[in-house]
C-alpha cells in the first residue's frame, strides 16, 4: 500500500486534523485567546492544498469503494474550506470559548469526508461528523434560553433525517446487496417499488438536512437562536456540504420523470414559501433562514438538469450564495445584546451611521435576490439554463417567477438601511476589525466572481462522483 | 481599433468616476460635484468624437469589441454601435452633464452616494445600448433598476418608498419573464442550429415555429412594454416620476423609457419577425391607445410632474407606432422621436425641478402668470412646450411628422388591399397630435399666463447655471428640428436592417427541424388529394 499517496489523498483532512489537535492542546493549556489564529491557518492551508491538488488534476482512491478523491471533490473541498475563513474571522467573541474553533474544524472534517464518500458508510460518517458539532455550536450561545430550544429542534429533526437516510440505505442494501453510493443511481434509473421507496427516503433525508419545504421548520429556530457566526456557518457550509454530497450521490444519472416531479415540486414549494415567509420576518437571522430555505429550492432545482452539468451548477451556486450570506453576516453591526442586534428595525438608517456595513449588506442582499451583475444572478441563470435545457420548461418558468417573490424582502432590508434617517432605539456598535476584514475578503471574492464568472465556471468542470 | 478602445473607455468612465467619488473624503461635497461634472463632460466629448467618426455608409456594427467572457455558454463581451445605438448613446451622454449640473443645488444630503448612483445608472444605460450580446444586454438591463430604486427611494418625495418599490417590482416582473424567454431562445437556437451563442447576430438566425415565436415575443414584449410604458402597464410611471428627485425624473424620461422602445427595435421584433408581423395590429392598437389615453390623462392632471409624465406615455406611443409601421420613414421617425422626447421631456422635468426648488409645490393651481414673475424662465418653458406639441422647426415636429407619414405610407397600400384597420389606427394617432396641443397649451396657459401668483413671491429668475442648462437643451431641440438630415443619415442603414429583419420569414422549413412538421405537411397534402 502506498502510504504516501494515501496521506496525500487526504491532505486537506489531515491538515484539519492537525489543526484540531493543536487547538485541543491550546485549550488544555488554557490559552483560548490564541485559538483563532491556528484555526484560520489550518483552514487556509487546507483550502490551498485542496485547490492546488484540484488544479493539478489529482485523483486517487486510497480506500477503494469507500473513499476516493478527484479534481471535482477537491474543488468542492476547497470551496467549503475557503468559505469557512470569513466565518472564523467574524467569530472573534465566540472564539473566546475554546470549543468554538475545534467544533468548526471537526464539522469541516465531516464535510470533507462527504465529498469523497463512495459508500453509504462514509457518507453517513461524513453527515454525522458534520452535523454533531453544529448542535453544540448552536448551544454555545447558551446565554439565551432560545438557543437550547433551537439546538434541540435541530438535533431531533436532524436525527430524524439520519434515521430516514439509514432506512433508505437499508432498503437499498436489501435490494442490491451493496453499500456503494452508485446503488442510489441504479435505483433511480430502475422503477421498482423497493428502489423507489429507498430513493424517496434518501431524498427526503437530504431535503430535511437542507431545509426544503415541508421539512424546513427547524431552520428558522436554529438559525435565530445560534450566534451570528454559527448561523453563517449553518447557512453556508452545512448547506453546501449537504448539497454537494447530494450531487455526488446522484452522480451523472439523469432523473427520470416520476422522481423528477418530486425533485421539482418540493423545491418549487420551498422557493415560494421561503420567499413569502421571509417577507414577514422581524429578525434578520430568521429572514436569512427563510431565504436559505428558498435557496435550497434553487439548489435542488439544479438536479433536474442533465447529470454532467450538475456539479458545475451546484458548486457555483453554493459559492456565490455562500459568499453573499457571509458578506451579510460579517457586516452585521455588533451589539452586546444578541437578540437586539438581530432586529431588522435596528438596521434602519444604518447607511447614515455605518456606510461601509450598509453598503456591504446591500450588496449581499442584491446578490441573493439575483440582481445582475452580482454572482447570484449568474448562479441562478446557470441553474435555470440547465433546467430548461433538460426539457423542464414549465418548472423553469415557474421557478423564475417564484424567484421574483424574493426580490421584495431583500429590497426591504436595503430600504430600511438607506431610505430612513431616524436612528433606532439601540445604537449598534461598529464592526470589529476582523469582521471587517472578513467583509472585505468576501467583497473581493464577489467582485472577482462578477467580473470573471466564466473563468470560475470553467474551473468547476467534472462531476462529483 | 483606437475608436473601439475609446468606446470601452466611454463605457467604463462612469465606473472610474464612482471609484474616484468613493475615494474622496466625506465632507468634500463641492469637489464631488465638480469631479462628476468633469467626468460627464469628458464622456460627452468622447461620445461626440465617436459620433463624428461613425461612418454612415457602412452597414452593421462599428467600433466593435468582442472577447469571450463565459466561453462555455457562448457568452461574449461584445459591444459596438450601429446606426441607432450611436444616437441613443449620444443622447445619454448629452443628458449626463445636465443631470449633474441640475442637481447641484437640489441634492444637499448624501452627495457622494447620489453622484455615485448617477454614474452607476449612466454605466448601466450605456451598457444596455452598447451590448450586442443578449446576456450582456440583460445584465445591464437589470443593473439599471437598482441605482434608480435608491435614487427615488432616498431623495424622493413623501410617498417615495411606495413609488420606488412599485417601480422596481413592476419592471423586475417583466425582466424575470423575459429571462425565461432568453434562456428558452438560446436553448432552442442551440437545439435547432447547434450554435451556442448569445450574440444578437447569431440569435437573429434562430428559426422558431410561429407558436413559440408568439410566446417568446409576448414575454419580451411584456418586459419592454412595462418599461416604455405602454397602456395598460403604465401605472408605475406617474408615481415614479412624481416622487423622484428632478435628476431621477430626467434620467427616467430622458433615457430609461427609451430602453423599452429600444428593446422592441433591437430585440423583440427582429428576433421573432413572424410573430411580430402577426401581432402588429395589436401593438399598433396599443400604441394608439397609449397616445390617446396618455394625452387624455395629461389633460386632467393637477400636478405639473404628472402632466409631463402622462405626456411621455403619449409621446412614446408614436415611437411604437413608427416601429410597427415597418416603413423606412416611420422607423426613422421613431428614432428621431425617441431622441426628441429625451430632450424635451428631460428639459421639462428640469424646469419643473427649478420651479419646485423655488416654490416647493408641484400643484398647478398654485401657479399663474409666471410670464410676468419669471420672464426668462417662461420663455424657455414656452419653447419646450412648443417642442412638446411638435411645432415645425422643433425636434418634436420631425419625430411625430415622420412617424405619421410612415404610418400612413404603410397603411394606404394595405387599405387598397382591403385591410382598413392600419388606416384607422393611423388616423386615430393624428387625433393624438391635436390632444397633445390641447393639454400642453392649456397647461402653459394656466402656468405662464393669467394673474401672477406663486407661493413664496418674489421669485428669483434663472441663474447662470440654469440658463446654461436650458440653452443647451433648447439648442439641441432646434438643431434636431432644423437639421434632422445629419442624424437620420446615420440611422438609415440601421433602420433598413431592422426593416429587413422584421420582414424576413423565420419559421423553420416544415420538413427539417420540427418533429411535428413532416407529418402535418403530409396530412395536409393527403387531405388536398
Amino acid at each position: 500500500m502506498n502510504w504516501f499517496a494515501i496521506a496525500l489523498a487526504m491532505l486537506p483532512e489531515h491538515i484539519l486534523l492537525a489543526g484540531i489537535v493543536v487547538l485541543t492542546a491550546l485549550a488544555l493549556r488554557k490559552r483560548p485567546s490564541a485559538s483563532l489564529a491556528p484555526a484560520i491557518i489550518a483552514v487556509v492551508v487546507a483550502a490551498i492544498a485542496a485547490a492546488l491538488q484540484s488544479t493539478m488534476g489529482f485523483a486517487y482512491e486510497p480506500f477503494p469503494g469507500h473513499f476516493s478523491v478527484d479534481a471535482s471533490a477537491l474543488a468542492a473541498k476547497s470551496i467549503v474550506l475557503a468559505l469557512t475563513v470569513p466565518v472564523l474571522l467574524m467569530a472573534r467573541s465566540e472564539a473566546k470559548q475554546s470549543a468554538f474553533p475545534i467544533l468548526v474544524l471537526s464539522s469541516l472534517y465531516g464535510v470533507c469526508l462527504l465529498f469523497s464518500a463512495d459508500s453509504f458508510l462514509t457518507l453517513f460518517l461524513g453527515l454525522e461528523i458534520m452535523s454533531l458539532p453544529v448542535y453544540a455550536l448552536v448551544l454555545l450561545a447558551f446565554r439565551r434560553p432560545e438557543s437550547a430550544e433551537g439546538a434541540l429542534k435541530y438535533l431531533v429533526l436532524s436525527g430524524t433525517a439520519t434515521a430516514t437516510l439509514l432506512m433508505g440505505v437499508a432498503l437499498l442494501y436489501g435490494r442490491s446487496g451493496a453499500l456503494a453510493i452508485s446503488a442510489f443511481a441504479d435505483a433511480l434509473a430502475a422503477s421498482d417499488a423497493l428502489g423507489s421507496a429507498a430513493v424517496v427516503l434518501i431524498v427526503a433525508a437530504f431535503f430535511l438536512k437542507a431545509a426544503v419545504v415541508p421539512f424546513h421548520a427547524w431552520a428558522p429556530d436554529a438559525y435565530e437562536s445560534a450566534a451570528v457566526p454559527v448561523t453563517a456557518y449553518m447557512a453556508t457550509i452545512v448547506k453546501a456540504g449537504v448539497l454537494l454530497a447530494a450531487v455526488r450521490l446522484f452522480g451523472v444519472a439523469s432523473v427520470p420523470r416520476p422522481m423528477a416531479e418530486l425533485l421539482a415540486v418540493l423545491p418549487l414549494a420551498s422557493i415560494v414559501w421561503g420567499n413569502l415567509a421571509a417577507m414577514r420576518q422581524q429578525s434578520f437571522r430568521r429572514m436569512m433562514a427563510y431565504s436559505s430555505i428558498a435557496h435550497a429550492g434553487y439548489l435542488f432545482y439544479a438536479f433536474l438538469g442533465a447529470g454532467p452539468g450538475r456539479f458545475q451548477a451546484v458548486a457555483f451556486y453554493v459559492l456565490s450564495y455562500g459568499l453573499a450570506n457571509l458578506l451579510a453576516f460579517a457586516s452585521l453591526p455588533t451589539g452586546d445584546d444578541d437578540p437586539e442586534r438581530d432586529k431588522l428595525d435596528n438596521l434602519r438608517g444604518l447607511y447614515h451611521r455605518q456606510p461601509f456595513a450598509a453598503l456591504m449588506i446591500a450588496l449581499a442582499m442584491l446578490s441573493l435576490a439575483g440582481i445582475p451583475p452580482l454572482p447570484g444572478f449568474v448562479a441562478k441563470f446557470l441553474v435555470f439554463k440547465n433546467v430548461i435545457a433538460a426539457g423542464f420548461t414549465l418548472y423553469g418558468v415557474l421557478g423564475l417567477v417564484a424567484s421574483y417573490l424574493g426580490i421584495y424582502f431583500y429590497l426591504r432590508v436595503i430600504q430600511a438601511m438607506f431610505m430612513t434617517t431616524e436612528a433606532p432605539a439601540r445604537e449598534p456598535g461598529p464592526l470589529e476589525p476582523l469582521a471587517e476584514s472578513a467583509s472585505l475578503l468576501c467583497l473581493a471574492a464577489v467582485i472577482a466572481l462578477s467580473v470573471f464568472p466564466g473563468w470560475v465556471i470553467d474551473q468547476l468542470v467534472g462531476r462529483l462522483g | 481599433m483606437a475608436d473601439a478602445m475609446l468606446l470601452n473607455a466611454v463605457l467604463y468612465l462612469p465606473v472610474a468616476a464612482i471609484v474616484g467619488i468613493v475615494a474622496l473624503p466625506a465632507d468634500r461635497d463641492e469637489l464631488v460635484r465638480r469631479l462628476s461634472l468633469a467626468a460627464m463632460i469628458l464622456q460627452l466629448l468622447a461620445t461626440v468624437w465617436l459620433y463624428a467618426r461613425f461612418d454612415a455608409t457602412v452597414p452593421g456594427l462599428q467600433f466593435e469589441t468582442r472577447l469571450p467572457w463565459i466561453a462555455s455558454w457562448g457568452v461574449s463581451y461584445q459591444i459596438g454601435l450601429d446606426g441607432y445605438d450611436v444616437l441613443l448613446v449620444l443622447l445619454t451622454a448629452f443628458l449626463g452633464p445636465l443631470v449633474v449640473v441640475g442637481a447641484f443645488t437640489a441634492i444637499t444630503r448624501d452627495v457622494k452616494l447620489f453622484y455615485a448612483l448617477i454614474f452607476a445608472l449612466q454605466f448601466a444605460m450605456l451598457g444596455t445600448f452598447l451590448a450586442q450580446d443578449l446576456f450582456l444586454f440583460y445584465l445591464f438591463w437589470e443593473t439599471m433598476l437598482i441605482p434608480l430604486f435608491l435614487i427615488i427611494g432616498i431623495w424622493g418625495g413623501e410617498r417615495r418608498i411606495y413609488a420606488t418599490l412599485k417601480f422596481v417590482l413592476y419592471t423586475a416582473f417583466g425582466s424575470i419573464v423575459m429571462l425565461a424567454a432568453v434562456i428558452y431562445l438560446v436553448y432552442s437556437l442551440n437545439a435547432t442550429t447547434g450554435i451556442t451563442s448569445f450574440a444578437f447576430e447569431d440569435l437573429y438566425r434562430a428559426r422558431l415555429p410561429i407558436d413559440v415565436q408568439t410566446l417568446l415575443l409576448a414575454a419580451f414584449a411584456l418586459s419592454f412594454a412595462i418599461k416604455v410604458p405602454i397602456v395598460p402597464l403604465h401605472t408605475w410611471l406617474p408615481d415614479a416620476h412624481v416622487e423622484a428627485p428632478t435628476a431621477g425624473s430626467v434620467v427616467l424620461a430622458g433615457v430609461l423609457l427609451k430602453m423599452g422602445t429600444y428593446g422592441f427595435m433591437k430585440l423583440a421584433f427582429p428576433l421573432f419577425p413572424d410573430a411580430a408581423r402577426l401581432l402588429a395590429p395589436v401593438f399598433g392598437t396599443l400604441a394608439v391607445v397609449s397616445i390617446i389615453y396618455g394625452a387624455c390623462l395629461a389633460l386632467v392632471q393637477t400636478d405639473i410632474k404628472k402632466i409631463i409624465a402622462y405626456s411621455s406615455i403619449s409621446h412614446l406611443g408614436y415611437v411604437m407606432l413608427g416601429l410597427v409601421s415597418l416603413d423606412l420613414i416611420g422607423i426613422q421617425g421613431a428614432i428621431v422621436q425617441m431622441v426628441s422626447h429625451g430632450l424635451v421631456a428631460g428639459g421639462l422635468f428640469l424646469m419643473v425641478g427649478m420651479i419646485y426648488e423655488r416654490c416647493h409645490t408641484r400643484e398647478l393651481s398654485a401657479y399663474g402668470g409666471l410670464a410676468k414673475l419669471l420672464p426668462i424662465y417662461s420663455v424657455f418653458f414656452a419653447l419646450l412646450t412648443l417642442a412638446a406639441i411638435g411645432l415645425p422647426t422643433t425636434s418634436g415636429f420631425t419625430g411625430e411628422f415622420l412617424v405619421l407619414l410612415g404610418a400612413f405610407r404603410a397603411a394606404w397600400p394595405q387599405y387598397l388591399q382591403g385591410a382598413a384597420y392600419p388606416l384607422v389606427t393611423s388616423s386615430a394617432a393624428v387625433a393624438g397630435v391635436v390632444l397633445g396641443a390641447l393639454y400642453m397649451l392649456w397647461f402653459a396657459q394656466r402656468f405662464l399666463f393669467g394673474a401672477g401668483k406663486a407661493p413664496h413671491q418674489p421669485l428669483l429668475d434663472l441663474g447662470f447655471r440654469e440658463k446654461a442648462i436650458l440653452v443647451t437643451i433648447v439648442a439641441a431641440v432646434f438643431a434636431l428640428g432644423l437639421f434632422p438630415d445629419e442624424p437620420m443619415s446615420k440611422t438609415e442603414l440601421a433602420a433598413r436592417h431592422y426593416q429587413q429583419l422584421v420582414a424576413r420569414a423565420a419559421t423553420p422549413p416544415l420538413a427539417a427541424d420540427d418533429p411535428h412538421g413532416p407529418s402535418l405537411a403530409r396530412q395536409a397534402s393527403r387531405s388536398t388529394q
